[in-house]
């Protein structure tokens, strides 16, 4: 279409034994943002790819600008003023914010670098368009996950050249109270006429902040939303996975069976102190609270990862100790871990390794490994969670995020743990595998276990939780029952706008 | 996309251990032009023979890198190993049995030191075993003032055979490092064991997560590298009846070039033991090539560096190829 800023059509893509884009269309106009949705596997970031330059596409035409594009590299895409926010941040951590802003792109005079012309355009840049004051000598490691964004943004744009800028999950490794801030300074770079491909998993920020959103399901573009407001969701969701899912969250009707874990005065002394649960087996209990309310270190603490300075635990009513993980694991108490990259998975390693790590034993005889054992317990692991590629040799790295936390999920299911804590289950994982994720959890307490779902995502909590505790300011508030409660409420609760005990009056 | 990697992961895999092969029997191939003397089966043996003691600290190497750590002190290992028992001897007259325990606890002494830096102050491999290289090198110039030789021409006829005799035929040092080899292959690549070393050493907070006891690993894995070591330490001891200080420097960097030379080899890049002893046959070969043409020595180690990069750029620029 004449004045579109970029647009493909009828992209096909195949991979050896793979459709990756079958006759995708995408095309932005400038000064919209355009939403980009579908589940992993899509072809979401094949078509980016191939946007990129990266990929040459089988079939199909681009345009740029309007103008016809034969084919695409990497400097022809960059020339016309296309610019990509990688979900990665790829900054150098003791790099200062100008030098990261100015990375491969310094300025010079005649003595060499102008040190004090990029701090001054670096720091004009960030506080003019993207609204954050950031002196430029500051280091990268010492910025916040947002303000590291921001920067990222500022040096692919630095140049004034953007005519494109496309957010690959810009706010996936945010907490919520800082997507606002990436949210705000996008929105100012609409307001600059550039077009902006908005790609993210979080369908209440696309509906929030797009304009028009395409849908991609299996490699096609099922449908293109012109109308985007806060009541699209539900259609956008019928359009990805090609049904409804009114049955995301499970039902709730789960008879408790005697105590599981009771932990009582535990505490770090440094983040958190005297924090006291109880969670019945069969039961979920969620944990609820914003960055620095201690939520984060109290998993950990729980897990052996971190060393508890106070306090006392006790498994099915057995007093335990955890120094360790490897004793938690031993005591049945086990962890699917927020960072399922670093400290869920060893990535390099095949599925059929990872899924057995913590069941060696199991399979080998004279501690040498029976592989074929192995391999079988994570076929029928790999078969249970339906997993994909349904291959106990392919490799973790190369699974979606979906996959790869059923993957760190198998390997403790196979085990038979007691106690099963989940540190934010669903981060980074499209709407069809949640709702698969929710359903395994939900297994499991029905199976007899005792559940601790801690997570940043008040909806997730509502929808799958028995209970619901509150940690603020490293101190448990207080704990709701999670039947009656609303998200609002919730949200309320762990903001401090509403007091945890009168929220609770009002419940029952 | 993302189901067809592993389909061709395996037929890139077969090309890249083809490539290196080529190279391999290339080099055979001009050594053995060169000079006939090259493919004698004398000369042969030889290389196996000359292999041997490189051979086992390599695996002791490729233990270590698995771990995701480096050990710099191998050679201190092997020359305690070798001090220990040519002292044990001399000074305390000891028989072969209580010579060579004496130099395996030596190796282990050193292991013991580098856990303790390692987990237990926790500082970085790389570093910690550094400093055992200094320390150590220097507690053998202080013991034998100077760096001066310990040799002892009467050593027991059972102890010299490490390195002189031989089993149905087959050198003692060569049987000795093929059943060492065996059991760091079963060990690494097929027990239980292996499979945690290989987590930890790729993503340690993931192993840490996992329930993997990492620390006890780390402390049995630099104790197993020091006796290791102190193998080889015994045969170079028994080969030249003496302990020379500082000697065990030399395999160092061989060492490290072996092991990541089969880590090259390997599809997914990790150290493994059939790289590594791939690794140090192809030194072993090119050295003693290189020998045979008569080359100058200056020059010779130069050669060496050249054949070794070409080698391992070939490798990488298969497994680039295999990516795309």
């Amino acid at each position: 279409m004449p004045g579109d800023a970029f647009s493909l059509a009828g992209i096909v893509k195949t991979f050896p034994g793979v459709h990756a884009l079958d006759g995708a269309s995408l095309s932005i106009r400038p000064g919209e943002i355009h939403g980009l949705v579908g589940e992993n596997g899509a072809g979401k970031s094949t078509i980016i790819k191939i946007l990129a330059g990266v990929y040459r596409p089988d079939q199909g035409t681009v345009s740029i600008n309007a103008e016809p594009v034969p084919s695409l590299t990497p400097t022809f895409v960059h020339k016309a003023g296309v610019r990509f926010i990688h979900q990665e941040l790829h900054l150098v951590p003791h790099f200062t914010v100008t030098e990261s802003v100015f990375m491969g792109q310094e300025l010079t005079g005649r003595l060499g670098l102008a040190k004090r012309d990029m701090r001054k355009k670096a720091e004009a840049f960030l506080r003019n368009i993207l609204g954050i004051d950031l002196p430029g000598n500051l280091l990268v490691r010492d910025l916040g996950t947002a303000e590291r964004k921001l920067v990222q943004i500022a040096r692919a744009l630095i140049d004034g050249k953007a005519k494109t800028v496309v957010f690959d999950e810009p706010t996936a490794p945010l907490a919520s109270d800082e997507v606002e801030t990436v949210m705000k300074a996008i929105n100012a770079l609409k307001a600059e006429g550039i077009a902006i491909l908005y790609v993210s998993h979080y369908l209440s920020e696309v509906t929030d902040i797009c304009d028009r959103v395409t849908v991609f399901r299996q490699g096609k573009t099922v449908g293109v939303f012109d109308q985007i407001d806060a009541d699209s969701s539900g259609d956008l969701i019928y359009a990805m996975v090609g049904r409804n899912l009114t049955d995301m969250f499970p039902q709730k009707d789960r008879k408790s069976r005697g105590i599981g874990l009771e932990v009582s005065g535990f505490g770090d002394g440094e983040r958190f102190e005297g924090v006291s649960l109880k969670i019945q087996r069969g039961q979920i209990l969620g944990i609820a609270g914003l960055i620095g309310s201690g939520r984060e270190e109290l998993v950990e603490a729980l897990y052996g990862l971190r060393s508890a300075k106070s306090g006392s635990m006790r498994i099915e009513g057995e007093v335990t100790r955890i120094r360790n993980a490897a004793q938690a694991v031993r005591a049945g108490l086990v962890l699917v871990p927020r960072d399922r990259r670093n400290a869920g998975l060893v990535l390099p390693m095949t599925v059929s390794e990872n899924v057995t790590l913590a069941i060696l034993e199991r399979n080998s005889r004279f501690s040498l490994e029976d592989r074929n054992a192995a391999r079988k317990t994570a076929a029928e692991q790999i078969g249970a969670l339906d997993i994909r590629p349904p291959n106990p040799d392919a490799v973790t790295r190369f699974l979606s995020g979906g996959n790869q936390q059923k993957v760190v999920l198998a390997r403790w299911l196979a085990k038979t743990a007691r106690v099963f804590i989940f540190d934010e289950p669903t981060l980074g994982v499209d709407i069809g595998a949640k709702a698969e994720i929710y359903r395994l959890i939900e297994n499991l307490a029905r199976d007899g276990a005792a559940v601790i779902v801690s997570s940043s995502d008040p909806v997730e909590l509502v929808g799958i939780c028995d209970r619901i505790a509150i940690m603020m300011r490293g101190r448990m508030a207080g704990e709701l029952s999670a039947t009656d409660l609303t998200v609002d409420g919730l949200v309320a609760a762990t903001t401090g706008a509403a007091d945890v005990g009168t929220l609770a009056d009002a419940v029952a | 996309m993302t189901t067809t990697l592993t389909g061709s992961a395996s037929v890139g895999n077969a090309i890249m251990r083809f490539g290196f092969l080529i190279v391999f029997l290339a080099f055979f191939v001009l050594f053995a032009a060169w000079n006939p003397v090259f493919l004698q089966g004398g000369n042969l043996s030889n290389i196996i023979e000359g292999s041997a003691v490189l051979m086992i600290v390599a695996l002791g190497m490729t233990l270590i890198v698995a771990t995701g750590g480096i050990d710099l002190s191998v050679g201190i290992a092997l020359d305690f190993g070798a001090a220990f028992a040519v002292v044990a001897m001399k000074s305390y007259g000891m028989d072969w049995f209580g010579a060579m325990c004496a130099g395996l606890i030596g190796g282990s002494v050193v292991g013991i030191f580098n856990s303790v830096l390692v987990v237990g102050l926790g500082i970085s491999p790389f570093l910690a075993t550094l400093s055992t290289f200094f320390i150590g090198s220097s507690v053998q110039r202080i013991f034998t003032n100077g760096g001066g030789p310990i040799s002892h021409r009467r050593m027991p006829e059972e102890f010299r055979n490490l390195a002189l005799g031989d089993i149905y035929g087959i050198p003692t040092e060569a049987v000795v490092a093929f059943g060492l080899t065996v059991i760091y292959f079963l060990i690494l690549e097929r027990s239980i064991w292996g499979r945690r070393i290989h987590a930890m050493g790729m993503q340690r907070s993931a192993a840490i997560v996992a329930g993997i006891r990492v620390n006890r690993i780390l402390i049995t894995c630099y104790v197993v590298v020091g006796v290791t070591c102190a193998v080889g330490g015994l045969i170079a001891a028994a080969n030249i009846r003496m302990f020379t200080p500082l000697s065990g420097f030399s395999y160092l960097l061989d060492a490290i070039a072996a092991v990541f030379i089969g880590a090259a080899l390997h599809p997914r890049g990790r150290p493994n033991v059939p790289g590594t002893v791939l690794g140090v046959l192809f030194l072993g070969m090119v050295a003693n090539g290189l020998n045979l043409m008569g080359l100058n020595f200056n020059t010779k180690d130069a050669l060496q560096g050249i054949i070794l990069v070409s080698a391992l750029a070939l490798a990488v620029a298969q497994q680039k190829m295999r990516r795309s």
